[in-house]
This record gives C-alpha cells, sequence and structure tokens, in this order.
C-alpha cells in the first residue's frame, strides 16, 4: 500500500493497462483452445449417441460432471468473499484482489451453468425447468439461483470497471484500435461527475449487499440438491453450512493462485505485495481450519455411530477403494495447507502458490467425493443390476467435456486480462490520492506549532 | 438282577457309542459336501409372456454344497434348431446372478411361422482348456387363451391350452396351469387349489372365490392364466383384466394435496410466497441497479451535450 506514494499516476496506469500476449501468453491459450475444443468434439459425440458414451448408470447418475459443476459453484462464491465481504468491512488493502475475484466468480458460475447442460440427457429441452418446473424442487431453486448470481457477478464487475474502460479510452494511442469499439460501447458516457460518481458507489454498495445472501445461497442450495436426497453421506442438516466454508476455502485458494500468476507474469509486484500474500494466507488458514471442521463433523459423528446403513460407504472412504482419495483430499487440501499457512514464511508468494494450487487440487477430489460414493452405496440394495453398476470411472468423453470446460473457464479470464486491466486502475489512483492525502494531513499536524 | 442290569447299561453304551459314530460321519460327509463344487450346469428355458415377443433364458450355476450357486460371465450362443452359424439367434453372457434373456430375433420369423416344434440350443463359449457347456429343448408351438363366465352369480376363470398341429390349433389334455389374480407381491390363486389340469378339450377352470378381493380404482383385476416349467411347451402366460374386484377409492388424492412431494401445481402456498418474494426482491434489485446505470448513461450524455454547446457559443463568441 505504502509503496503506491511513490508511484507517480502515470506509471500506475502504465503498469496496470492490459497488456499483449507474449510467446507464453499465446502458447497457454492455444493450449487451452485445444482442450476446449477436445471437450467440445466429445460433447457433440455425446449430443448425437446420448449419455451412453458416458459411464453413469442407474446408480452413479450424477458422476463427475456433477462434481464438476459443485466444484465451479464453489469457486464461484470467492466473487462475493473479496469484492463484497472486503468492501463492506472496509478492507484497505483489498483493491489488487479484487478485479482478479470477479472474474474468477464470473468465469466459474459461467461454467457451472453450462456443465449442468452437459448433464443433460436432452439439452434441448432445457427451457422445460422453466416452463414445467416443480418449484418444490431444489434442482429449480438451484437453476434460479445461479442464474441470479451470475447476472449480479456480471453487473458487479461491469460497474467497478466502467471508471477504468474510460481511462482505457483515454489511453486508446497507448493500447491501439483492436478493442477501442468495445470499450466505446462500454463506457464512453462515463465523465467522472460527482453525480455519477454517487450513483456508481450506491450501485456498488447495494450490489455487495444483494451478491452476500445470493452467494450462499447458490453453495446452500447446492448442498441441498444433495441434504435433501435420503442417501448415505448427503442425509445431513449441516451440509449447507460444510458446502459454503468449502466454498471460501476453495475460493480463496484460487484467488491466490492467480494473484502469483498474474503478480510474476504482468510484473505487478508493486501492486500485489508479499502484505497481500499474508493477508490472504491468514485469511485461507482461518477457513482451511473452518472447513476442516465440519469435515470432522461430517465424518466423525457418523463414524462414530457406524449406522448398517452407512458402514459401507464409511468404510469405502476411510479403508477402502475411495481411501487414497479420501485421505488426498484432507491431507492436501486441508491438514498441510493449515501446517504450512500457520508460518509467516509459508505466507510468502511461493509457498502461498503451491498451497492454493493444493487447496483447488484436493477441492476438486473433494466434490468428486462427495458424489461418487455416495451414488455407489444406495439404501436399498441393489438388484438385479449388470456388475459394472458397481462401479464407475469417467469415461474419456467425460474427462474431457470436464477438462474442456476448466479449459474454458481459464481462456474466460485469460481473454480478459487481455482486454481490461487485472488491476483497478481507477481505484489504484483513488487509494494513492487518499494515501497522499493522509500523509499530508500528517505532516501539517506534525508542522503545526503548539502555541 | 444284577446281570440283567448290566446288560442293559452295556445296550446303552452300545447305542450311544453307534448313535455318536453315525452322527459324526453324517456331518463329516454333510461337511465333504458342503465344499465340493461340481461343474458348471448350462440350462435353457423358453417363455411366451402375455403381448410380448418370446424370449429364452439361458442359466448357468453350479452345486456348491448343498446348494446351488450362480455363475456369472459365460459367454453362451444360442442357435434355432441346429447349432450351425447360419442359426444363430445370438450370444449372451450371463450376469452376476448367472441369467441370461434373448430375445427370438425377427430375422427368424418365417422360419418360426413354418414350424411347428423347435429346438434351441445353447453352447458356451469358452477359452480353449475349459469345458465347453451344452443345451438344448425342444418346444411344441402353443397358445394359452384365458376367459371367464359368470352365471347363475358363480364367476369362474377358465383357460384353455392348444398345439399347433398341422395347421391347426388342437387342445392339450393333462396339463397343470395356474389361474390366479395378479397382486403386487405375486399372484393369488383365484379357488383352493394352487393348480387346475386340463382337460380333453384342453380347458381347466375354476371357480373364482376371491368376492372382496381389492382391486383398482373401477374395481379391476388381472386374472392370469399360466402354464410354469412344461417339458413340451415350455413357459406361458396370459392375462385379462375384469371388474370382479372391490374398488378402492382413496379419500383424497394423494397429489392433490398441496405438499412438497405433490405436483407443480400443487406448490405449498408458503413455498409460493418464499419463493417469488426472494425472486420479485432480487431481481427487483437488479433492474433497479440496470436503471442506475441508464441514469449515469444519461448524465454523461448530458455533460456532454452542455460542453459542446459551451464549445459551440465560445467559438460564435470569438466570431463576433
Amino acid at each position: 500500500m505504502d509503496n503506491l506514494q511513490n508511484l507517480s499516476p502515470e506509471q500506475i496506469t502504465n503498469d496496470l493497462l492490459p497488456q499483449k500476449f507474449g510467446r507464453r501468453g499465446m502458447i497457454w491459450t492455444a493450449g487451452l483452445v485445444v482442450i476446449c475444443c477436445i471437450g467440445a468434439v466429445a460433447y457433440i459425440k455425446q449430443l448425437r449417441e446420448g449419455l451412453i458414451v458416458t459411464n453413469m448408470g442407474d446408480y452413479v447418475s450424477w458422476g463427475i460432471y456433477i462434481s464438476n459443476f459443485v466444484f465451479f459453484v464453489a469457486v464461484s462464491l470467492v466473487g462475493s468473499l473479496i469484492t463484497a465481504i472486503f468492501r463492506l468491512s472496509n478492507v484497505p488493502w483489498r483493491t489488487p484482489l479484487t478485479r482478479i475475484a470477479e472474474i474468477i466468480a464470473v468465469s466459474n458460475i459461467t461454467f457451472a451453468a453450462l456443465i449442468i447442460v452437459v448433464d443433460m440427457g436432452r439439452p434441448e429441452r432445457l427451457l422445460y425447468l422453466f416452463s414445467h418446473g416443480r418449484l418444490q424442487s431444489p434442482i429449480l431453486w438451484d437453476v434460479i439461483v445461479i442464474t441470479t448470481y451470475f447476472f449480479l457477478s456480471l453487473f458487479l464487475l461491469y460497474i467497478t470497471l466502467i471508471p477504468d474502460v474510460r481511462i482505457m479510452i483515454l489511453a486508446k494511442n497507448k493500447l491501439g484500435k483492436p478493442f477501442s469499439k468495445l470499450y466505446r460501447w462500454l463506457a464512453s458516457f462515463w465523465q467522472g461527475t460527482p453525480a455519477q460518481e454517487k450513483i456508481r458507489n450506491r450501485s456498488i454498495t447495494i450490489l455487495c449487499i444483494v451478491i452476500i445472501p445470493v452467494a450462499f445461497c447458490i453453495h446452500t442450495v447446492t448442498s441441498w440438491l444433495f441434504a435433501t436426497t435420503y442417501r448415505p453421506g448427503w442425509d445431513s442438516s449441516n451440509f449447507g453450512a460444510y458446502f459454503v466454508s468449502g466454498a471460501f476455502l476453495v475460493g480463496a485458494g484460487a484467488v491466490v493462485v492467480a494473484m502469483y500468476v498474474f503478480r510474476r507474469i504482468y510484473k505487478l509486484e508493486k501492486y500485489i505485495t508479499e502484505m497481500h500474500f499474508d493477508k490472504m494466507g491468514k485469511i485461507t488458514v482461518m477457513l482451511a481450519l473452518l472447513y476442516l471442521y465440519f469435515n470432522v463433523n461430517e465424518f466423525l459423528v457418523p463414524a462414530f455411530k457406524m449406522k448398517k446403513e452407512e458402514k459401507d460407504y464409511l468404510n469405502g472412504l476411510f479403508t477402502g477403494d475411495f481411501a487414497p482419495m479420501f485421505w488426498f483430499a484432507i491431507l492436501v487440501g486441508m491438514i498441510v495447507p493449515i501446517l504450512v499457512l500457520v508460518f509467516k514464511k509459508g505466507r510468502r508468494p511461493v509457498p502461498m502458490f503451491v498451497v492454493g494450487v493444493m487447496v483447488v487440487v484436493g477441492a476438486w477430489f473433494k466434490r468428486y467425493l462427495i458424489v461418487t460414493p455416495t451414488l455407489l452405496h444406495p439404501f436399498l440394495p441393489k438388484y438385479d443390476s449388470p456388475a459394472r453398476f458397481n462401479h464407475y470411472f469417467p469415461s474419456w468423453e467425460e474427462w474431457a467435456i470436464t477438462m474442456g470446460s476448466m479449459a474454458g473457464a481459464l481462456l474466460i479470464i485469460t481473454f480478459f486480462v487481455r482486454v481490461f486491466p487485472v488491476i483497478s486502475i481507477y481505484k489504484t489512483l483513488e487509494d494513492r490520492h487518499a494515501l497522499n492525502k493522509q500523509n499530508e494531513t500528517i505532516e501539517e499536524y506534525e508542522s503545526a506549532q503548539v502555541i | 438282577m444284577k446281570q440283567l442290569k448290566n446288560m442293559k447299561v452295556h445296550r446303552l453304551y452300545k447305542l450311544i457309542t453307534v448313535l455318536l459314530f453315525l452322527s459324526g460321519t453324517s456331518v463329516s460327509a454333510l461337511r465333504a459336501q458342503d465344499s465340493v463344487a461340481t461343474p458348471t450346469i448350462l440350462s435353457l428355458s423358453y417363455f411366451l409372456p402375455v403381448n410380448k415377443v418370446p424370449y429364452l433364458e439361458i442359466i448357468t450355476k453350479k452345486k456348491v454344497g448343498r446348494k446351488f450357486e450362480p455363475v456369472k460371465d459365460i459367454p453362451v450362443s444360442v442357435y434355432f434348431n441346429e447349432a450351425e452359424a447360419t442359426n444363430l439367434l445370438g450370444k449372451i453372457t450371463t450376469e452376476a446372478n448367472g441369467k441370461a434373456r434373448m430375445g427370438i430375433p425377427p430375422s427368424f420369423k418365417i422360419a418360426w411361422d413354418s414350424l411347428n416344434e423347435f429346438t434351441f440350443i445353447a453352447q458356451s463359449d469358452l477359452p480353449a482348456g475349459q469345458e465347453a457347456l451344452t443345451a438344448d429343448i425342444t418346444i411344441k408351438k402353443a397358445i394359452l387363451t384365458i376367459d371367464t363366465t359368470s352365471e347363475d352369480g358363480v364367476r369362474t376363470v377358465t383357460a384353455m391350452l392348444k398345439e399347433k398341429n398341422g395347421n391347426a390349433w388342437m387342445p392339450v389334455k393333462d396339463i397343470d396351469m395356474k389361474l390366479s389374480v395378479k397382486r403386487m407381491l405375486g399372484n393369488l390363486s383365484v379357488g383352493d387349489e394352487e393348480t387346475y389340469t386340463s382337460d380333453s378339450s384342453g380347458i381347466s377352470s375354476a371357480a373364482f372365490t376371491r368376492d372382496s378381493i381389492p382391486g383398482d380404482q373401477k374395481g379391476n383385476i388381472i386374472l392370469v392364466a399360466q402354464v410354469d416349467d412344461n417339458d413340451t411347451y415350455g413357459n406361458l402366460a396370459t392375462e385379462e383384466t375384469v371388474g370382479w374386484g372391490k374398488a378402492i377409492k382413496p379419500a383424497r388424492n394423494f397429489f392433490d394435496q398441496r405438499t412438497l412431494w405433490s405436483t407443480r401445481f400443487e406448490t405449498p402456498l408458503w413455498l409460493l410466497f418464499t419463493a417469488y418474494s426472494i425472486v420479485v426482491i432480487v431481481w427487483g434489485t437488479i433492474i433497479y441497479l440496470t436503471f442506475q446505470v441508464i441514469k449515469i448513461k444519461r448524465l454523461g450524455r448530458l455533460r456532454f451535450n452542455k460542453k459542446n454547446e459551451k464549445q459551440k457559443i465560445i467559438i460564435q463568441g470569438t466570431r463576433n
């Protein structure tokens, strides 16, 4: 924060304006496009042949697609955490993180919605969800709340972006023509008058207030998709809080990873400082402890009772087929991050990046474990079903579509940072101005003669 | 006296020793039997269900101890009349329950219609070195019909079995048939007997004595006639719906109430109110914010126009 004082407004603007892709950026983008295309090919195959191309069956009817959906929903929650909660609680160091959090939220909620359509055997019937939907069904609540959160996140991203786009319109000599039409369409009306500024600030505050309950709702309702179904592992009144805490953790992990990557690639060390990593590290360790607490609740209590109907499911997780994945998710996704982040050295950029990756990877496997083992252990005994229904491993089409969706989410972020500043220029200049004013006041106060 | 007593005791000892020996040997024999597994058995059954295509059920099992255990994953080829490639009905593999089901393909219709008797041959396709399993059954083409009569308050169920002989359908006598009412968990015989035997006209009949049996909402019940596991005709079944049951009408249709599990037209009012309130509040806010952005836009254009006007006045002033 303090180093902003030493930077001129021109330097801040120059540093934070979007930059053209270098060679690494082009390779990265091309790689993502290729993965997306493979996913698209697999999806076309699935459309032509039906869900038979997947390895889902009568028992595991929600496979890797729904695991991935829960993962995307979880990551998208971070937009509300960083932007809304930090803004409403007036966290002074939030500026370099908010835009990153917002675009992560938008990209992930977009693909959460898309992956649900992928999971539908007949996507052309999507509209039936609205025209024939039962309001009693949590699936309809999820559709409504995800659509709402998508628009709110997009709105929040846009409204905070307006002054920056105006700056980019003014810097057209430096940025060139490629996106000038888009910039003019988005924010040519912005003059920065006090009246405009007042409306914009009020709108952001309203958005931040509304987005928090909606964000809680998306993950709570997603958890209810499971918890309202009477099955081993899902029959829990704790599921909403368990999901929300997990979502905050994976979202924080995703922001940390993005912070590190953007800081390195765009050389933003002056803006995303070690202090930011330290603060995010403290938040992440707190969230990891919270999520671990909910995990203990979710697994220790049923394991203590070891009800007959849940025995196979729990043993499968603790010592059975799913044990390596389960302990990997617990250790890598929670315990190791806690052990690393409690130390100050662990909250420096490089270890934070590694921990962020661990949290995100662990969280993905955790979602897989929430969905699949339960479906393989129904309360009603399996009867007259083919042997392959007793196991589930995604087909190559499922893997390709899942990877394609992840690449798609990353591609949205990649294109966004190519077109728009990854850190708000306007807010950084505002922070600098506020800092200078504060220092001037301190200097005046200190130089005042006491009579 | 004492001698007599001794003799009795001696006999008792003998008897106990013999009994212990016999029980010991029988237990060990049973144990030995339990642990011995016999070779796999392949069997074939023919089914002609009501209003459905005839099908074959292939079963693979083996005797482990005193009971049969299913044998899964046995690939089997099934042939029609002769075990030749042209007569292959299909290939199938037995499931976890040791069973596999195969319908008669439509391509065999002409051969099927032209014959009155046919043989099905099943052969296992096990890898070389393993003993091949075979089974066959010969089935005579037959038809089973069901009818009902009601005279002087006496209701009678009749079933008739006919086999195809040349071009004519001839009645078959001395065949055991089941005449029953379809229930949720199985079939209940219409009378006191479990089976009824057909007479010289191929008819078996039974008086319907289940007068108060519950039917559907209109009082309909389904009567079933079955020939089970017959060596000549296989398994045949036919059904008829009659209004002989007691009409059951629920006091109020379960799905007509406003509950969480009813149809979408019967959503509980509290849920409708809560959900719509939330949607209206949140989307109302989004619409309000959209208008705020439009307002920002207007303010910007207004200022832009004012600037232009000022510039015009200045330019005009300098010209004057």
